[in-house]
């Protein structure tokens, strides 16, 4: 069994050091911005300088929720990013694309994925692990996948998380797409600690994780989910669901309207995230705090399905489920 | 349960299949040469595959040609590890692929144009995020269910093919395509130059002399198989994946530490899970990027491991560039040929032992001894360190 230790997280809505934080939500405005710390109490405010919006966020999130599962070793770091580092890459290309001669190479350096990941490494000394997933929408699906085995394999705690950076750029890319978005895209972090014991601190059990890309046979997939995870979809007291494609999920829907979950128990969680393509790890996060909040709450379901091509499935329970 | 490897397939600079990467390496003939495909001033030095991406479309049969060269080249290797296995419902299947820049070699044209502010074509950028490079190999191939993509820098190659023995491992799949892809990119080339580790001459891994690397482009897949797996394909076993590690340097944001400690954790780590002896390494495919930083690190780390005994190694680097993340699953079908053929690459380029380590790569093909055992070596940005052991024998 995988237990959660720890969950923090640094998105438009105030998650940060504020359990219960789930009891008041509003839905995101156009106007939306993401509520940040005081880095400085993270980060070194030299080093502070040259981090984007997405290193700061990963980072102080990061140490945070080391803290909160006191102050562990985690045996390995786990990043899932859909589209990684976008304002150093915007910068670097801006950069070498217009300026003559010698560049500055700090944007260079920290437009790769794994400078999340690597930077949270150096942040606390950390020589085990280190990997970076990316997977579009599922790439946070993909990063818990990783850590449930690194603990089956033998590690005791693992950090790990997801962090997607909006920059505007990305309005002007939709808006030439004709993508039309029910909510503003956001930028968000979540860490969290995994355990492989349980403990008094322990927060709920995350159960089962499983992706399908290329879905080809979308109720078969649901079928052996909820079979091989021996989970009767009608026991579900909620499922935290995202969907940008009516017809994908409304068969997603279907499927679990017909098997006994009532339609109050589905709860649209982009409205709160915003989109970015992790917004399911705030889903997570999301799920751990309301049933840290409401002890009626056993099973909770993490339904992804933010692009119609790929399904992300994560399955939390309470500590006494 | 081992986890073997039934199917590789490469496309570098020296060559756009297994049997042409091959012959270039037996006769010592590099890759790298002034560019010729992305546009660069002339006297670049790059480690291009010698083709462009219109023939590249029309050789694969893509429909959609909205496409990226990354997903192009990955592709082409792609197809050639997967071979003639059958699509079957019993086998579960995934595939791993890893790229460094994705989409980049298209995104940086529509950047240019959005600079211009001419009309810049906006679909180009649905092929830009990573993940999208994997699925469009997957969809090419019919794979569906686990499809993943890793993203370490320069040792994503070698981690694509530790997740996927893992996944094997752990019996949540029986059979997985692993691999890396990145195409030459001008961002890529201008970030190595930034940095002043981009060597303007032939780079030269483990010499005196070396001032750092050539890029190079290309992919490799490798097609690992649990015994289930290979019974229902029927494909022939080349090697097995015997131990693998990953690392964290955690010294700096890209350079790696002068004691070599992400480097040595991570190749004592792989030969302990390997279950091999650490005489028994026959030959060790080295980082080797040609850097002063990386070489020397990588040497300390060898001498770290393997005491004053270290096992006959080299770069191929100087044949084919280095083609981050690429480059691990690149090196890593380069060891599977040196088991299944008894060879030993040599490092070109090479004269001058570095003064503070003072090892000697092997500088002459070798053909007169038996390769059982090798240790392949990637080592990246941010500290990402990852080595892999490839056996003949379970």
């Amino acid at each position: 069994m995988v237990y959660i230790s720890a969950a923090s997280g640094i998105t438009h809505q105030p998650t940060f050091k504020n359990a219960g934080f789930s009891a008041s939500l509003d839905t995101i405005s156009s106007d939306t911005e993401l509520v940040s710390p005081n880095y400085k109490d993270y980060i070194d405010a030299g080093l502070l300088r040259r981090m984007s919006k997405i290193l700061r966020m990963s980072v102080a999130c990061a140490k945070e929720c080391i803290q909160q599962a006191g102050e562990i070793h985690p045996d390995a770091i786990v990043v899932g990013t859909g589209l990684g580092c976008l304002q150093d890459t915007e910068k670097f290309l801006n950069t070498f694309l217009s300026v003559e001669g010698l560049l500055p190479p700090t944007s260079f350096i920290q437009s790769t994925h794994n400078t999340i990941a690597g930077q949270i490494s150096l942040s606390i000394g950390n020589h085990g692990y280190n990997m970076t997933h990316t997977q579009n929408t599922l790439s946070f699906e993909h990063a818990l996948i990783d850590s449930i085995m690194m603990l089956a394999e033998g590690d005791a705690h693992i950090l790990v998380g997801a962090a997607d950076e909006h920059i505007s750029f990305l309005d002007s890319v939709a808006e030439q797409l004709d993508v039309t978005l029910p909510v503003a895209m956001t930028s968000g972090c979540s860490f969290f600690v995994l355990s492989k014991e349980k403990t008094d601190q322990t927060l709920a059990k995350l159960t089962a994780v499983e992706t399908y890309g290329e879905i080809q046979k979308l109720e078969e997939h649901l079928n052996n989910f909820f079979e091989s995870n021996s989970i009767d979809p009608a026991r579900l007291d909620l499922v935290l669901f995202s969907g940008l494609d009516i017809d994908a999920c409304g068969q997603v829907l279907h499927y679990l309207t017909s098997r006994g979950v009532k339609e109050d128990q589905i709860q649209d969680y982009l409205i709160y995230s915003g989109i970015y393509p992790t917004a399911s790890a705030f889903a997570v996060h999301y799920a751990v705090d309301k049933i840290g909040q409401d002890p009626s709450l056993k099973n909770v379901l993490v339904c992804n399905c933010m692009n119609r091509r790929n399904l992300g499935l994560t399955l939390i329970q309470s500590v006494e489920a | 349960m081992g986890v073997q490897i039934t199917g590789i397939g490469i496309v570098s600079a020296i060559g756009k299949t297994v049997a042409e990467n091959l012959g270039a390496l037996k006769s010592g003939r590099s890759g790298i040469a002034p560019v010729q495909y992305l546009k660069e001033r002339p006297e670049l030095l790059v480690g291009e595959v010698k083709i462009g991406n219109a023939e590249l479309i029309d050789k694969l049969a893509i429909n959609n040609p909205n496409i990226s060269r990354t997903s192009l080249l990955g592709l082409t290797a792609a197809r050639e590890a997967w071979g003639n296995s059958p699509h079957h419902s019993g086998i579960r299947t995934g595939i791993i692929s890893s790229t460094s820049v994705g989409g980049m070699d298209r995104s940086e044209w529509f950047y240019r144009d959005f600079l211009k502010q001419g009309n810049p074509d906006y679909e180009v950028l649905l092929c830009h995020d990573s993940g999208n490079t994997t699925e469009r190999i997957a969809r090419e191939l019919g794979i569906s269910g686990y499809i993943n993509t890793l993203s370490t820098a320069c040792s994503s190659g070698v981690n694509a093919i530790m997740l996927g023995a893992r996944l094997i491992q752990q019996d949540k799949l029986d059979r997985v395509l692993v691999g890396g892809t990145d195409a030459l990119t001008s961002f890529t080339v201008n970030g190595f130059k930034s940095l002043m580790i981009y060597d303007d001459a032939w780079c030269r891994p483990f010499d005196e002399s070396r001032t750092g690397l050539n890029l190079g482009e290309g992919a490799a897949f490798l097609l690992l198989e649990n015994d289930k797996s290979a019974a229902i394909s029927g494909n022939k076993t080349l090697c097995y994946v015997k131990g693998w590690a990953n690392a964290a340097d955690a010294y700096h944001q890209t350079a790696s530490s002068p004691d070599g400690k992400g480097a040595t954790m991570a190749i004592q780590k792989a030969i302990k899970l390997s279950g091999v002896g650490i005489d028994k390494i026959d030959y060790v495919n080295a980082h080797g990027t040609g850097t002063k930083n990386n070489d020397l690190s990588e040497s300390v780390a060898l001498k770290n491991v393997f005491g004053d005994a270290i096992p006959p190694f080299s770069s191929t680097k100087p044949f084919t560039g280095h083609t981050l993340a690429a480059a691990g699953a690149i090196e890593s079908v380069f060891s599977v040929l040196a088991i299944q053929h008894n060879l030993i690459y040599p490092s070109l380029n090479f004269t001058t032992p570095i003064a503070e380590a003072g090892l000697i790569p092997v500088t002459d093909l070798i053909t007169d001894r038996e390769v059982n055992t090798v240790l392949s070596n990637s080592f990246g940005f941010g500290g990402n360190n990852s080595s892999v052991v490839f056996s003949s024998t379970l």
